[in-house]
C-alpha cells in the first residue's frame, strides 16, 4: 500500500501541492490559485484535488509552507494584529517604541516608524533589576506582579509579552512574572525574552518577543482551522510547518514559537536547491527564485543553506537589502535572502529626467502584464519578454492561457518609446536588461557580499520566470553551471519535502576565551542538547534519527558583530582552539583581515537539534542518448538574445518530450507547463537522470 | 552618449558599490560609533574629482564628502601612486570636525586614474582636551584633537608605520581607532575593486562617459524641481543659544533667491564667528543646504556633483557658517548643522509650505564620558547622541523619540554599554508633554539617565535648544526644550549648562531629557480622539490635553467629557 507525504507550499499567487509516494518515488503535482484572504481554502481545495486519485488514510505526514505570519505583520488581509501587552523593567518600557531611535529614510520628512505591536497604554514595568553579569541587584517585586495579573485581566489582552534587562543571564525574574501571570490568567499565553531569544541587545530581544506574543493568537488560529479542516476531509496525518530556518516543526511546537515561521515561504525554495545540490554532488549553490512579483536569491555553502541570525519582519527593502528600521527586528535563524521587486509583473516607466525604469511597482496577478488582456496598461517585464520571443504567446499554463503581443507592444510604445525616443527592441531589450541587473545585485548580496566567488557555485533558477533569465544571471555573474529542476514552479514545495525538523537553543556566554573553562561550555552545550532531546522527541523523532549541531558566535572584544563558527563534540581546550582559529579564518575572508593576537569573545553557544527525516530519492531514467525525439522540436521562432545581431532563429522544444541524456547547444527555448528555460548562445543544455536541464556555458562567459 | 539602458546599469552599480563600501566598513569596524551606529559615509568619485555616487548613511556628510575630496587632493602636494591612500581630519580640509577622519584612495585603471573611492567615519576619540573630542568649551581648534592634514597614511598597500605611530600616540584609545582605521582601508579596497570591474567591463571612456551623463542627468532633474518653486527672495533666521564659551545667541540669517535657473542660498547677516566651538565649516554649511533640497525634491535624484549645480551657496567668511582657522569647530558638525536647518526650512516654509515640517529637536544631545577603569587602569571613553522628538507635518504627527535632520545615529544598547562601561542605565523613555501641541502634534523627546558606577569621571555635553525652544508651525507651539541634571546621592539637583565639561563621582546620576518637535497647525483644531489616546498613552498630560488643546477628559472614566470640550473649544477660539 503506497504512502504518500503530501507538501502544501500557499504563495501569493497559487497554491501548490505535491504528493510523494514513498513507494515508487512518484510524484502528483497540484497548481491552484491561492485564496489570500482565507488561505486554508486554497490549501483544502488543492487537497481535494489531490484526494480524488488517493485515498485519505494513505496520507502519512502533511508538511505546510505559509506566509500568514510576515501577512499579519504587513497589515495584510484583514489580519488584526491582537491586543497585547508588554513587560518591561521599572524605567523602560519604550524601548519597543524608540527602537534604534534611527528613521529608516534620511531625507523624506513624511517618515514614519512602522507601527509599534503594543501601544505605550499597554506596555508595563515591574520593579527589578539585573547587572550586566546577571546579578540580582534588585529583587522582583512580586506585588507589582500580582497587581499586573489584575490588571491584565481587566484589559483583556490576548498574550504578553515579558522581556527584562540582562535576563538573558538570567532568567529568573521573567520565569517568576510569567509563573505569576500563567497562574493567574491561565487563558492567556506568555511569552518570555529568556525563553524565545535569550541574547543581548535589549530592543532586538524584545521586539523579537513581542513578535513572538503578537503572532500566537493569529498563528494558532490559522494552524488549528487548517488541521481541523485536513481532518474533516479525512486525512489524520500529523501538520507539520516550515519554520525560517528550513526546518520542520509539528504544528503544536509552532503554536507555541510563532516568531519562528515568519520566513516559511521562501525557506522551502533554498533547502530544495540544497536538496538538489547534494543529489548532484554540488556543495556551493546559489539558489534563484523569479516569481510574479519578487525574486530571491539564497546561498547554499557546503551542503547547508546559509541562515541569519536576524531577520527583520515586514521591513522595507532598497537594493536587495531590508532597510534597518522599516520593519520588527526577530532574533532567529533564517534562510539569508536577498530580494528585490522584480517578476514578471514587475512594471516598467520612464521617469521626468527621460530614463527608463523598472519597477518596484508590479501590476500582480490582476490586471497583470499588459499582454494578460486583464486591463493592464502598464508595461512589465512579461511583455518584455514576449515581444522578445522569449515566451510563447500560445503556451502559458501548458495552453490555458493567451497572451496579446499587440497590447504588449501597445504598452510599451506608449509609457516607453514614445515617452523617451527608444525603438520598440531597444525598450524590451532595455527592461529586460535592467531587471537583471537588479537581480544580478540580489546575487552578489548573497556571494560576493558574502566573501563567496560566484564563479564557484551552481546557480538553481526556479519559479515561474527564473529560467527564462537564468543565463544572463549567470553570465553577468561568470557562473558556468546552471540547473533548471524538472519543475520549476513547484520547486518550493518539493523542498517541503526534503526537510528535517529542527529546533535552536541558545545560552548567553558573554566573555572571552582566556576566561573560559572548556568543562563549564561543555555543561552548557550538555544542557541544551537535553532541551534539543526532549523538543524532537516531543515531536515523535527516534532518538536514532536525532543529530547536534554546536555553534559558538564569537567576535574580537569590543567589535559589535559577531560571527558564527562551528563547534565540536565533544567541546575541548584543543577543539576550542580550532573554533577560534576558524572564527580567525572566517573573519578574515568576510571583512579581509584578522587580529589572531586579539582576545575573543564567546557571546553565544548555540546548539541546532536535528530530527533527520526520510528523503525523496528522486526517481531516476536511464539515458536515451544524446538526440531528442523528433517530437520534442515544436518549431523556430526569432528570439532576442543581448548578441550582435540580436534576433536569431531560435528552435522550440517542449520540456516534457525532452529524455534524460538529450544533449543540446543554445539558442533554444524549452517550453513547459509552467515554465519556459530561455538558453543563450554559448551554453550547452543536457538532461540529466532525475530530469534536471543541466545548463553549462561553452564561452569564457 | 553611453546608451541609456547602460547608463542605468552603471549607475545602479555604482551606487551599489558605495553602499557595499558601506558593509564592509561596519562589518570589520570596531567600536560602537561605527558597527552599531554606522556614523561614517562611503562615496566614489569620477577622475575630475566630482562626487558620484553617495551611500546614504549620514546627511552632515552629504555636502562635505564632495568638499573634502576637492580640497584634500588639492592641499597633497605629492603624488599619489597605485596603493596609496590619502588620510586627514583638518576640518577646515575635510569639510567637517576632527573626530571625522577622511580616508581617499585614487583607483587606478592601466595606469590611468579613473577615480576615487573615498569614506569618512567618526571615531570616538582623537584626541584634545576632553575624551570623546567633542569639548563644549574649547576656545581653538587645538584643543579637539590632533590635527591631521593630507598624508599618505597607506603607501603602496601598506599603512605607514611612523605616522601611525605619531596619530595614535594622541589618541586616548589607540588600539580601537586603528581598527576602525583599517576597515575604512577595506572599504576604499572595495570601492576600487568595483569600480575597477566596471571600466574592465565596459571600458574607460564609457565609463567616464556614463558618470558624466548619470552627473547631467541629476542636474537635469533638480532644476526641474526647481522650476516648480514660486520665484522670489525668502528670508528666515534662527539662533543658536550659547557658544559654549559664552552665553550669547548666535543668529543664523539666510535668504533663499528661488529663479528659474536656480537657487541661491545667502548667509549675510550671520552671526560672526564664535569663541567656542559652534562654528560650522562650510563643508557642513553645504550639507544642510544639500540636506534640505533632497528633503524637498524628488528623492529618487541620484546624489552627485550635478544634483548641486544649479544650486549656489554663498557664507561670508569669518562668520559661524564659515569660519577661519583656527576657530573650534567640533560643535559645528552635530548642533550648528541642526539649527542651519531649521533657518532653512523656515525659508522654505514661505515657498513649500505643505512640504516643510516644524522645527525637530534641533539638537544631538552629544554626551561623551570618560575616565579610568577602576578594574584595568586603563582608560574608558564613552560617546553618544540621544534622539528627541520630530516636528509636526502636515498630516502627520511628528515622530517621538527619533533622530532627526542632520543625524541618523543608532543608539547603543544598554545591554552593550554595561558590560563594558562602568555605567548603570536607570530609565530610557519617551518624555510627557515634550511634543509642541498642534493640530498634529510634535514628536515627544527621550529621557535617558544613568548612575556612575567607577570612582570619577569627566563628562562632556554638546547640545542645544535648553533655552530657545523647537518651534511651531502655522499655529501650531513649540516643543518642551531639553535639559541636563546630574542628581548627587544626597539628593541635590545640578542644572548643567548645555554645552559644558563637568567631574562625576561614584553615585551620581546623570539625567538627560531631550526636546521635543514643534507643533503643525492650531491645537484647538486636532481631533479630540486623538488628544485622548494621547493622554491614555501618557504623551500628553490631562492638563495639557486642557491647556492646550481644549479638550477636557474625565479622570474617572478616562473618555472625552464632549460638552465641557466644545464649552472649552468655542471659549478658546
Amino acid at each position: 500500500m503506497a504512502v504518500y507525504r503530501v507538501s502544501i507550499d500557499v504563495g501569493g499567487t497559487f497554491t501548490d501541492l505535491i504528493g510523494l509516494d514513498e513507494e515508487n518515488e512518484e510524484l502528483i503535482n497540484i497548481k491552484v490559485p491561492s485564496t489570500p484572504k482565507k488561505p486554508a481554502d486554497g490549501a483544502i481545495k488543492a487537497f481535494q484535488l489531490f484526494l480524488e486519485s488517493v485515498k485519505p488514510e494513505k496520507v502519512s505526514v502533511v508538511t505546510h509552507a505559509t506566509t500568514i505570519a510576515v501577512n499579519a505583520l504587513l497589515g495584510q488581509l484583514g489580519l488584526e494584529i491582537p491586543r497585547v501587552a508588554s513587560v518591561s523593567t521599572k524605567g523602560f518600557r519604550d524601548i519597543l517604541e524608540i527602537g534604534r531611535q534611527r528613521r529608516h529614510e534620511l531625507y523624506n520628512l513624511s517618515i514614519q516608524k512602522p507601527r509599534t505591536l503594543i501601544p505605550r497604554q499597554l506596555r508595563y514595568e515591574v520593579n527589578e533589576r539585573l547587572s550586566a553579569r546577571g546579578e540580582v541587584l534588585e529583587s522582583l517585586n512580586k506585588k507589582d506582579v500580582h497587581a499586573l495579573a489584575e490588571e491584565l485581566k481587566q484589559r483583556a489582552v490576548k498574550a504578553v509579552a515579558v522581556a527584562l534587562l540582562f535576563s538573558y543571564m538570567n532568567p529568573k525574574h521573567e520565569r517568576e512574572v510569567e509563573k505569576t501571570l500563567n497562574e493567574a490568567f491561565p487563558e492567556i499565553s506568555v511569552s518570555s525574552s529568556s525563553n524565545v531569544a535569550p541574547e543581548h541587545r535589549e530592543y532586538e530581544r524584545t521586539s523579537t518577543t513581542v513578535v513572538n506574543a503578537c503572532l500566537i493568537p493569529i498563528v494558532s488560529v490559522y494552524l488549528n482551522n487548517l488541521a481541523s479542516k485536513v481532518r474533516k476531509i479525512g486525512v489524520n496525518a500529523p501538520l507539520c510547518v516550515m519554520r525560517s530556518d528550513a526546518g520542520l516543526a509539528t504544528r503544536e511546537a509552532v503554536v507555541e514559537k510563532p516568531v519562528s515561521i515568519v520566513e516559511s515561504g521562501p525557506a522551502a525554495g533554498v533547502l530544495a536547491s540544497s536538496f538538489y545540490g547534494e543529489r548532484l554532488g554540488i556543495k556551493n549553490v546559489l539558489s534563484f527564485d523569479m516569481g510574479g512579483t519578487t525574486a530571491k536569491a539564497g546561498t547554499v555553502q557546503g551542503g547547508k543553506p546559509e541562515l541569519a541570525m536576524e531577520y527583520e519582519v515586514a521591513g522595507k527593502i532598497h537594493s536587495g537589502r531590508i532597510i534597518k528600521g522599516s520593519g520588527y527586528p526577530v532574533r532567529f535563524p533564517s534562510i539569508d535572502l536577498a530580494e528585490c521587486s522584480a517578476g514578471g509583473g514587475t512594471i516598467a516607466w520612464s521617469d521626468t529626467g527621460g530614463v527608463l525604469r523598472v519597477g518596484p511597482i508590479s501590476a500582480g496577478a490582476d490586471p497583470g502584464p499588459a499582454c494578460y488582456a486583464k486591463g493592464g496598461e502598464e508595461p512589465t517585464v512579461t511583455d518584455a519578454n514576449l515581444l522578445l520571443g522569449r515566451l510563447n504567446p500560445n503556451h502559458m499554463l501548458g495552453g490555458r492561457m493567451r497572451l496579446f503581443g499587440d497590447l504588449a507592444r501597445k504598452a510599451i510604445e506608449k509609457e516607453i518609446c514614445e515617452k523617451i525616443g527608444l525603438e520598440l527592441v531597444e525598450a524590451a531589450a532595455g527592461i529586460i536588461k535592467i531587471v537583471n541587473s537588479q537581480m544580478a545585485k540580489i546575487l552578489r548580496i548573497v556571494s560576493v557580499e558574502r566573501g563567496y566567488d560566484p564563479r564557484r557555485f551552481t546557480l538553481t533558477s526556479f519559479g515561474g520566470a527564473g529560467p527564462m533569465h537564468t543565463c544572463a544571471l549567470a553570465e553577468e555573474l561568470h557562473i558556468s553551471k546552471i540547473v533548471v529542476p524538472p519543475s520549476p514552479g513547484l520547486f518550493s514545495a518539493y523542498g517541503l519535502l526534503t526537510a528535517n525538523f529542527t529546533c535552536n537553543f541558545v545560552q548567553a556566554i558573554m566573555a572571552t576565551t582566556e576566561k573560559i573553562e572548556c568543562h563549564d561550555l561543555e555543561e552548557t552545550f550538555g544542557m541544551l542538547q537535553r532541551r534539543g532531546e526532549e523538543t524532537l522527541a516531543a515531536q515523535g523523532v527516534k532518538p536514532e534519527n536525532m543529530q547536534f549541531l554546536r555553534q559558538l558566535d564569537m567576535r574580537y572584544f569590543g567589535q559589535g558583530y559577531e560571527l558564527t563558527i562551528p563547534a565540536s563534540v565533544p567541546l575541548t581546550d584543543r577543539s576550542l582552539q580550532q573554533a577560534l582559529k576558524g572564527y580567525h579564518r572566517k573573519h578574515e575572508a568576510i571583512h579581509g583581515y584578522a587580529r589572531e593576537e586579539a582576545p575573543v569573545e564567546i557571546v553565544n553557544a548555540r546548539l541546532t537539534a536535528v530530527g533527520l527525516v526520510k528523503k525523496p530519492k528522486m526517481k531516476e531514467q536511464r539515458s536515451c542518448g544524446k538526440k531528442p525525439p523528433k517530437e520534442a522540436l515544436l518549431t523556430k521562432r526569432s528570439v532576442f538574445f543581448e548578441r550582435p545581431g540580436g534576433f536569431e532563429e531560435t528552435p522550440v522544444y517542449l520540456r516534457e518530450r525532452l529524455k534524460c541524456g538529450n544533449f543540446l547547444s543554445g539558442p533554444m527555448v524549452v517550453e513547459q507547463y509552467d515554465a519556459t528555460t530561455v538558453i543563450y548562445p554559448g551554453w550547452e543544455a543536457e538532461v540529466d537522470r532525475f530530469g534536471n536541464i543541466i545548463l553549462r556555458a561553452t564561452e569564457g562567459g | 552618449m553611453v546608451d541609456l539602458v547602460t547608463v542605468e546599469v552603471i549607475k545602479g552599480a555604482l551606487i551599489y558599490a558605495a553602499e557595499e563600501m558601506g558593509i564592509a566598513l561596519r562589518n570589520s569596524a570596531y567600536s560602537p560609533n561605527i558597527k552599531e551606529r554606522m556614523d561614517f559615509s562611503c562615496t566614489l568619485f569620477d577622475h575630475q574629482k566630482r562626487l558620484e555616487a553617495q551611500a546614504e548613511h549620514i546627511p552632515v556628510h552629504l555636502g562635505s564628502m564632495g568638499w573634502a575630496v576637492r580640497e584634500g587632493l588639492d592641499h597633497f602636494e605629492g603624488l599619489l601612486e597605485k596603493g596609496d591612500m590619502l588620510l586627514f581630519n583638518d576640518p577646515y580640509i575635510s569639510g567637517t570636525h576632527l573626530p571625522d577622519i577622511t580616508l581617499i584612495a585614487p583607483i587606478f585603471s592601466e595606469e590611468e586614474v579613473i577615480g576615487y573611492a573615498a569614506n569618512k567615519a567618526h571615531h570616538s576619540d582623537v584626541g584634545g582636551k576632553a575624551p570623546g573630542s567633542m569639548a563644549g568649551d574649547a576656545t581653538e581648534l587645538y584643543q579637539e584633537g590632533i590635527i591631521i592634514p593630507p598624508v599618505r597614511f597607506v603607501k603602496c598597500g601598506e599603512v605607514d608605520r611612523e605616522l601611525s605611530a605619531l596619530i595614535m600616540s594622541n589618541i586616548r584609545t589607540p588600539e580601537v581607532r586603528l581598527g576602525d582605521i583599517r576597515a575604512q582601508v577595506a572599504a576604499n579596497l572595495l570601492g576600487e575593486r568595483r569600480m575597477k570591474g566596471l571600466a574592465e567591463k565596459y571600458g574607460i571612456e564609457v565609463l567616464r562617459e556614463t558618470m558624466t551623463q548619470v552627473m547631467d542627468y541629476s542636474e537635469r532633474m533638480m532644476r526641474k524641481e526647481i522650476e516648480k518653486m514660486p520665484e522670489g527672495r525668502y528670508e528666515a533666521e534662527d539662533y543658536l543659544e550659547s557658544t559654549g564659551v559664552t552665553d550669547e545667541l548666535v543668529k543664523i540669517k539666510v535668504a533663499v533667491t528661488v529663479r528659474k535657473d536656480g537657487l541661491k542660498i545667502d548667509y549675510t547677516g550671520t552671526s560672526g564667528q564664535a569663541e567656542g566651538p559652534v562654528n560650522a565649516v562650510f563643508g557642513v554649511t553645504l550639507s544642510g543646504v544639500y540636506y534640505v533640497l533632497r528633503c524637498l525634491t524628488d528623492p529618487s535624484i541620484p546624489m552627485n556633483d550635478g544634483g548641486y549645480r544649479p544650486v549656489e551657496v554663498y557664507a561670508p567668511k569669518g562668520t559661524v557658517v564659515n569660519p577661519i582657522h583656527p576657530a573650534p569647530v567640533a560643535g559645528g558638525n552635530v548642533e550648528t548643522s541642526q539649527r542651519n536647518v531649521d533657518a532653512l526650512l523656515k525659508a522654505f516654509a514661505q515657498i513649500v509650505p505643505e512640504k516643510v515640517c516644524a522645527a525637530c529637536q534641533g539638537t544631538m544631545n552629544n554626551v561623551a564620558a570618560g575616565g579610568t577603569d577602576a578594574e584595568t587602569g586603563g582608560p574608558w571613553t564613552f560617546y553618544e547622541t540621544i534622539a528627541g522628538g520630530f516636528g509636526g507635518r502636515k498630516g502627520l504627527d511628528g515622530v517621538d523619540g527619533v533622530h532627526t535632520h542632520m543625524t541618523n545615529t543608532m543608539n547603543t544598547p544598554i545591554e552593550a554599554i554595561e558590560g563594558v562601561y562602568p555605567m548603570r542605565f536607570l530609565r530610557y523613555e519617551l518624555r510627557i508633554d515634550s511634543g509642541g501641541a498642534g493640530k498634529w502634534r510634535g514628536g515627544v523627546g527621550v529621557e535617558r539617565s544613568w548612575k556612575l558606577l567607577s570612582p570619577s569621571a569627566t563628562l562632556s555635553i554638546l547640545a542645544e535648544r535648553t533655552r530657545l525652544a523647537p518651534w511651531g508651525l502655522y499655529g501650531g507651539k513649540s516643543g518642551m526644550k531639553g535639559e541636563f541634571l546630574i542628581l548627587k546621592p544626597d539628593g541635590t539637583e545640578i542644572r548643567l549648562k548645555p554645552k559644558c565639561t563637568v567631574k562625576m563621582k561614584k553615585g551620581d546620576v546623570f539625567v538627560a531629557r531631550t526636546p521635543g518637535g514643534g507643533g503643525y497647525g492650531n491645537p484647538l483644531e486636532r481631533s479630540p480622539e486623538e488628544v485622548s489616546r494621547d493622554v491614555v498613552n501618557g504623551l500628553v498630560s490631562r492638563g495639557s490635553a486642557r491647556k492646550d488643546y481644549g479638550v477636557v477628559m474625565n479622570p474617572e472614566t478616562k473618555q472625552i467629557d464632549w460638552e465641557a470640550t466644545r464649552r472649552l473649544r468655542e471659549d478658546s477660539a
